[in-house]
């Protein structure tokens, strides 16, 4: 559990899981409720809420787990349409793309990216400062993982 | 006994004139993700344009769009998934589904599956099954994309249920068939009689497995995509003489089921099942089944 817990932390979220619900099976994390606990047999392929998979000491969040902590307090940008949708073609976000910064602006943070309705699209890295004085058109956050990734993963 | 000739003459036996047909594209609202009207809204203004499918609650035609509707932010985040619209059917067919066990015997790729636990509200247990391990990562993806947080999926023949050792209120069985021409172009170049029958028969084994791990109010939706009535009527027929099962009405689009094949009578009840001729929808055929003697 430590892998999800010190990526919240790189989020700036706190990580409030009960554990006990938590099934790692083979590197993929699942939560599981009550019930689900109660039935489920150890070979199952899928359970519950897939949270990531760590692998090789790095941890790969699902989009589930971005959006839970999206619903708290976390880093996180608001984008405009337009950079919304290249940011879920797998694309950068320019400074001049973004409307509102919660959390952390400093650099080599991780950032949630929610677009105007309030939907968590993925997270990437500060790569600049979010200051006025920033030029509008440099890269403000590098695009780690995106829910484009669900079309890719099947290409 | 193959070629378009042959199945064609076997549907006009059936009382069916051979249409071509290109079923029109569908999608569903997820409605435990986001709101009809809010969707609605989004879709139209990135120029998807829909038409509210007459004898669906939850699903729509795409009438045209700019885009690709798989591939917009919406789809992405689960708002709403493309289903054809006779395949949204069966799922809707069971009497209340909330906080229930359900089984999706044959789940992948998990269109359906994705639906039940909408159905569901996310509550309950929805046991997904799949022979088909690589089918399992798709519908894996489905459920991520979905938000689906109630589904346990194993790796399984559908045949081999009883090992879970549970007994399901609800099952949906939409089988594995034989398929149908207006879904796949190369239809009548790939199909013989013998297909046919193999999964008439596999369609059965499955079925004796379903029955047997049904709770006494449970129900069971039987589905496949197949114009076959070996795969549909004829099967039901056997159902309901071979297992503790009787077919219940249905109030839903389609025509009513078939109780004279090729020169048999069936099973007068059979006619409670629904056929649907392909036209604006593919083929499918669909039948609820309870416990004899159990009524609601």
């Amino acid at each position: 559990m430590r892998a999800l817990s010190k990526f919240a932390f790189q989020l700036g979220a706190q990580f409030s899981l009960n554990t006990e619900f938590i099934v790692n099976k083979a590197g993929r994390y699942f939560l599981l409720n009550e019930t689900l606990m109660k039935v489920a047999r150890k070979d199952f392929y899928y359970a519950g809420t897939y949270l990531g998979k760590g692998k090789n000491g790095k941890f790969f969040p699902s989009f589930n787990l971005l959006m839970m902590l999206a619903k708290g307090e976390a880093n996180k940008i608001v984008v405009e349409r337009k950079t919304a949708w290249l940011f879920i073609c797998g694309r950068d976000i320019f400074r001049k793309g973004i409307l509102a910064v919660h959390g952390s602006r400093k650099k080599g943070d991780h950032t949630l990216v929610l677009n105007e309705f309030g939907d968590c699209l993925g997270f990437g890295k500060i790569v600049c400062s979010f200051g006025e004085a920033a030029k509008k058109t440099e890269v403000a956050v590098k695009n780690i993982s995106d829910v484009g990734d669900f079309l890719r993963r099947e290409a | 006994m193959s070629g378009k000739e042959f199945f064609v003459g076997r549907y006009e036996r059936l009382g069916w004139k051979f249409e071509d047909a290109k079923p029109r594209q569908a999608i569903r609202l997820n409605v435990t993700n986001i709101k009809r009207k809010n969707l609605e809204e989004r879709l139209e203004a990135i120029g998807v344009q829909l038409e509210k499918i007459p004898f669906l609650e939850m699903g729509y035609w795409v009438r045209r769009s700019e885009v690709s509707v798989g591939a917009t932010a919406e789809y992405l985040l689960g708002s709403y998934s493309i289903q054809e619209a006779a395949a949204q059917i069966p799922a809707t067919l069971f009497a209340n589904l909330k906080g229930r066990t359900v089984l999706d015997a044959c789940a992948a790729p998990g269109g359906k599956t994705v639906q039940l636990a909408d159905l569901m509200g996310n509550t309950g247990i929805l046991v997904a099954l799949d022979v088909n391990k690589r089918r399992l990562a798709a519908l894996s993806n489905h459920l991520e994309r979905c938000h689906v947080s109630n589904a346990i999926v194993y790796h399984f023949d559908a045949r081999q249920v009883s090992q879970l050792k549970l007994k399901f209120n609800r099952i949906l069985l939409d089988a594995p068939c034989s398929g149908n021409f207006a879904a796949d172009n190369d239809w009548f170049k790939r199909r013989t009689i013998t297909d046919i029958k193999r999964n008439a028969k596999l369609q059965r084994e499955i079925l004796v497995q379903a029955a047997a791990c049904l709770s006494d109010d449970g129900e069971i939706v039987y589905s496949t995509c197949s114009l076959e009535p070996e795969e549909n009527e004829v099967n039901m027929d056997w159902a309901v003489r071979h297992l503790n099962l009787q077919i219940e009405e249905v109030d839903c689009y389609g025509q009513k089921g078939l109780t004279e094949v090729f020169g048999s009578r069936l099973d007068v009840s059979v006619k409670r099942c629904r056929r649907i001729w392909p036209s604006e929808t593919q083929g499918f055929f669909m039948c609820k089944f309870k416990k004899r003697g159990k009524k609601r």
